[in-house]
């Protein structure tokens, strides 16, 4: 006879906090689930934990949700409710979890499509656009007529760099709605002005805020691109309108502060950020610490630069991501060896405008260059506005690899492959011109995207001989100009100076990895030599890129830096100003009245500062 | 009870001493070195745990330390013969000839019949340009080991440096008997040739030693097919696209199994013997040239890549690692930093191997090309040649390419050069566009970029 042998319920709850068992949550088998007309079954039970939430019976309505999942993890109405709970919770890997299920679930189009929505805002709250993107695509193809999800899809491709894309979904929600919308216009007006079509931006954004003229973000946008053209009379009086309407809005009363810094009044930021330090924001603190740099008060920079430091830490919960990108590094020098990109097949014939691609850590001084380079006829600005890497998504798809980017390269050697890179590279050109680079009479287009030294590789196999220029500067000056940022950098380096020099030795040491194993038309330019020298120094860009260096503008124009390019604009040169040589070598100042300033990162930068050639005692 | 804690196990000194002495020996060098440190542990003072510590450390690299756990186990043992002996071949690649002479005279006079200490200081004497002192030295070993090829090759090496050419290409036959020779030439019973005419297809030619060699004496195979019509040529499979070039040869292989039915055969490193070469009889350079296809496709690249205006120098800096004398030749990429400090010079790197990755490291202002990458063999660095300027390297296989196709070339020289590349001169009877640039002291660059920057 055989024996039955008595089996221990496992009753762990799951680890992610939703309260259900962790066999009927985040380690069920999904193929065990029970099926349609099982769940179907209890469907009615479903409808009364809804019922019991929307009279705010929130207990009766947790526990009965946590019942029916015990018994069916796939009962989308119980499903929802246990969300919903846990969101108002603040539970967030509960949240996550549940929102990833629901949108997994199979349904109707509609419901699909919501909870994809939902899961999709859950990370564009969260400002993780990334994973945004499929649940925010899969939305769209549900209900292509769903305007919300034109309008989430625009959202999550313009914060995500795709910014064609985006404008496109924008424009969708606003044709599928069939009028006009202030929130979708005011955002559609700020995706043109990142892709630097200022002109057409603030005629957008005079159109959204006729409609909601209550839309602070959207008045922030409008002076934001009326700066970027030049016109900074009308962006302060934007400013100072919203300013009166709202004041106590922060994010307007910063960009007037910003404003005030462009323009050299230091004084002003200090008046206008005056509250007690410790309840500044990060951004605020970042601009105020720049005004006192500028006052020459450097000891009280630095410390409003650690307190917003310290504050993107703990209280926004940012971290460096050392290990994520360590491995991405050790990934990319692993394949990108001259023994296996050599064999791989190149785009021949020559590019109808030739690239320029700028390589340079943040605040390097490659926005510098690049707008250096705008003011030489034959030169477009590129800037970001479609970065190579856009193109790591498509080439699994494109080469027929089953494989990720970049062993889906390999594919490139069978068969009809060997078109692979012509195709990226049309894309790419095709991405670009229509953005309006390719204006007559223009030979040379920059690209200064941040993740350009990741993509070497795939550079030098769709354009074997661009000019790459690497603008150097100082690594201490480097640390200094970050620290004083605000800026969401890449890995999320920017939340230390520790981080900000790990991270920096990763990426040069990526590009000398490249450098070795690829031949790159590649030049170094220092930062030092752009601002002492400008002239000569561009003159030496622009003869190693193949043009007429006699084309270059006299010193005086150059460093007058106040051409504007016919557009698209890049967005650092609403910034720009004249070649200045404040920020030479300036950390021996903060060095002298901090002796232990940079004590963390030395051990890891000097070796970088020996490297790249730059002395103690002078340049 | 034993007395032993608990753990750790006991060996007798002579036997951990043999292991050690065998993990050495057997190429396990990081096993060695971890037995060192522990015996080295257990027993500081102890001579002879020192002087294989000093080996161990000497093997890998760190040879600083070498030189001090050496040098207090000679003074432990002042008696032990083979301890300066030793010492004398690692203060010789530490650098320090003197002491490499002193270290070696006094092995030779602990133990003066020792044949291997008198070799030691004959390389000694090489490495000081003291070449009538090294020939004489090592006969002294020769006489007390009639076969010990390493004396040999090492007179044969003295005598060819001063030009004693015929003498010494009498030595240089003992190159085969070395053990690092071993399958250099075909295991076979058919004799070597002597120079006497054979039937066509007869004499089977192999391409012993190293690219540079293969090179340099392949200009002899058209005297050599003149006896003996169409030689089979047995080569690396990386030289049969350039040496098909030679003229008279009658087949090229890659494998032993393919050479066919030969009579003789004959290295080329040993026709210049045969052919009674001397610095005054050198047949000419320019027997080989790069593919009229190639250069122009290289032409068409390198204007695409390198900025218009600027001098072409083409660089080498490193040889293959598991050369001999690679420590003595090969450079950093930075130590040419004259160079890189031009104006109006571009350099195109035509380096292959792992020393590529320091281009990683060049942030010079004169724009560099790292053209290594794309070079598939020679014959694209052959068609790269034809469009720079001048060469700029080392004592490496693409000086003899550059010399071969008559390329402008500085070549730049240790102190105690291969002795292809004779004594006190700038110039080189085997290619005429190859100027030489010297170290003026041992083991020390200094000047000597910036006397060949100066020179272009």
């Amino acid at each position: 006879m055989d024996t039955v042998t008595q089996q221990k319920l496992d009753d762990v709850l799951c680890r992610c906090g939703s309260g259900l068992r962790r066999v009927r949550c985040c380690d069920a088998d999904i193929s065990a689930w029970p099926g349609g007309e099982a769940v179907d079954a209890l469907d009615a039970q479903g409808q009364e934990a809804v019922k019991l939430f929307n009279e705010k019976k929130y207990v009766e309505a947790e526990a009965l949700a946590l019942k029916l999942l015990d018994l069916a993890p796939n009962l989308r109405p119980a499903l929802r409710v246990l969300f919903e709970i846990r969101k108002a919770q603040k539970r967030g890997t509960a949240e996550e979890a549940l929102a990833i299920r629901l949108a997994a679930l199979p349904g109707a189009p509609a419901v699909r499509a919501a909870a994809n929505l939902l899961l999709a805002q859950y990370y564009v709250g969260q400002g993780r656009y990334a994973l945004a993107r499929p649940p925010a695509a899969e939305a769209v193809m549900a209900t292509p007529r769903d305007a919300t999800a034109q309008h989430v899809l625009g959202v999550v491709l313009t914060e995500s760099g795709a910014l064609q894309a985006g404008e496109r979904h924008y424009r969708r929600a606003l044709a599928v709605l069939g009028r006009d919308d202030g929130v979708v216009l005011a955002n559609l007006a700020w995706n043109l002005k990142l892709q630097g079509r200022l002109d057409d931006a603030v005629v957008i954004y005079e159109q959204a805020l006729a409609l909601r003229p209550d839309n602070r973000r959207g008045q922030g946008g409008y002076a934001q691109a009326e700066f970027a053209r030049g016109n900074r009379e009308k962006a302060l009086r934007l400013l100072d309108d919203g300013l009166a309407r709202w004041p106590d809005d922060r994010a307007l009363r910063l960009l007037r502060a910003m404003a005030d810094l462009a323009m050299g009044d230091a004084e002003a930021v200090l008046a206008r950020l005056s509250n007690a330090p410790e309840t500044l924001l990060s951004a605020e603190l970042c601009t105020r610490g720049q005004a006192l740099a500028r006052l020459g008060r450097p000891v009280e920079a630095v410390q409003h630069y650690a307190t917003a430091k310290l504050l993107q830490r703990e209280r926004h919960g940012q971290q460096y991501q050392a290990e994520a990108f360590a491995a991405k590094a050790e990934a990319c020098k692993a394949y990108f060896t001259a023994e296996r990109v050599q064999p791989l097949p190149r785009a021949v014939a020559p590019p109808a405008r030739q690239p320029v691609f700028l390589l340079g850590f943040a605040r390097s001084g490659s926005s510098l260059l690049e707008q250096l380079l705008g003011q030489v006829p034959g030169f477009a600005a590129g800037d970001e506005f479609f970065p190579v890497a856009e193109l790591n998504e498509i080439i699994p798809a494109l080469a027929g690899a089953a494989r990720d980017y970049p062993e889906a390269l390999d594919h490139a050697l069978v068969g009809d492959g060997w078109a692979l890179p012509e195709r990226l590279r049309q894309r790419y050109e095709e991405a670009r011109n229509q953005l309006g680079l390719a204006r007559p009479g223009v030979q040379f287009i920059t690209d200064r995207s941040a993740s350009n030294h990741w993509q070497l590789g795939l550079i030098k196999l769709l354009f074997p001989d661009a000019p790459v220029i690497h603008v150097l500067r100082h690594p201490l000056d480097v640390m200094l100009s970050n620290l004083g940022q605000d800026r969401r950098l890449e890995a999320n380096c920017g939340v230390s100076m520790l981080a900000l020099a790990r991270h920096y030795a990763l990426v040069m040491s990526l590009i000398r990895h490249f450098r070795g194993q690829l031949t790159l038309r590649y030049l170094p330019v220092r930062y030092e030599d752009l601002v002492s020298d400008t002239a000569a120094s561009l003159r030496r860009v622009v003869e190693f890129a193949g043009a007429d260096p006699a084309a270059v503008p006299p010193e005086a124009v150059l460093r007058a830096n106040s051409a504007m390019p016919p557009g698209p604009v890049p967005a650092h040169f609403s910034g720009r100003e004249a070649v200045h040589g404040r920020g030479l070598y300036r950390h021996r100042a903060y060095q002298t009245q901090m002796p232990a300033l940079f004590a963390e990162v030395r051990e890891i930068l000097d070796p970088w500062i020996a490297e790249l050639g730059y002395r103690e005692d002078g340049p | 009870m034993s007395g032993a804690q608990p753990g750790k196990q006991v060996v007798p000194l002579a036997e951990a001493l043999a292991r050690l002495a065998a993990l050495e020996q057997a190429n396990k060098l990081v096993e060695a070195d971890d037995l060192a440190n522990r015996m080295l542990a257990a027993m500081p003072e102890h001579p002879h745990i020192l002087h294989l510590a000093g080996i161990i450390a000497y093997r890998n690299g760190r040879i600083a330390q070498a030189v001090e756990r050496m040098e207090k186990s000679e003074v432990l043992a002042p008696e032990a013969a083979l301890y300066p002996r030793n010492m004398c071949e690692v203060y010789r690649g530490a650098g320090q000839l003197d002491d490499a002479l002193r270290a070696g005279r006094r092995a030779i006079e602990l133990a003066p019949r020792d044949a291997r200490a008198y070799f030691n200081l004959a390389l000694i004497h090489y490495e000081r340009l003291e070449l009538d002192e090294a020939v004489r030295i090592a006969d002294q070993a020769i006489a007390l080991e009639p076969d010990f090829a390493e004396a040999h090759f090492e007179k044969a090496e003295a005598l060819l440096l001063g030009g004693r050419m015929k003498e010494g290409w009498e030595s240089y036959e003992w190159r085969f008997k070395l053990k690092q020779a071993e399958g250099m030439l075909p295991k076979t019973g058919k004799p070597q040739w002597d120079g006497r005419p054979l039937a066509p297809g007869k004499l089977l030619i192999v391409g012993d030693q190293g690219f540079g060699d293969c090179i340099q004496f392949s200009r002899l195979i058209p005297w050599a097919a003149l006896l003996c019509p169409q030689p089979v040529l047995a080569c690396s499979g990386e030289l049969t696209t350039i040496l098909r070039q030679i003229s008279g040869i009658g087949k090229i292989v890659t494998r032993w199994e393919d050479t066919g039915d030969y009579e003789a055969y004959i290295p080329l490193s040993g026709l210049p013997r045969l052919a009674g070469i001397t610095t005054e009889n050198v047949p000419p350079a320019g027997y080989l040239a790069p593919g009229p296809a190639l250069v122009e496709s290289w032409g068409a690249r390198l204007d695409r890549l390198v900025p218009k205006g600027l001098r072409r120098v083409a660089l080498v800096w490193a040889g293959r690692p598991t050369h001999k004398n690679d420590r003595k030749r090969t450079l950093k990429l930075e130590q040419f930093a004259p160079l890189f400090a031009r104006d109006d010079l571009a350099i195109l790197t035509v380096q292959k191997g792992e020393q590529i990755a320091q281009v990683g490291g060049y942030y010079g202002r004169a724009p560099l090309l790292n053209l290594g990458p794309e070079i598939v063999d020679f014959a694209d660095t052959m068609a790269i040649l034809r469009h720079v300027e001048r060469l700029v390297t080392i004592d490496t296989s693409v000086a003899h390419i550059a010399g071969a196709i008559g390329v402008p070339t500085a070549l730049v020289l240790p102190h105690a050069p291969d002795w292809r590349w004779l004594l006190g001169r700038e110039d080189t009877p085997w290619y005429p566009s190859v100027r030489l640039f010297r170290q003026e002291r041992a083991y020390d660059w200094s000047g000597v970029i910036e006397r060949v920057s100066d020179s272009i």
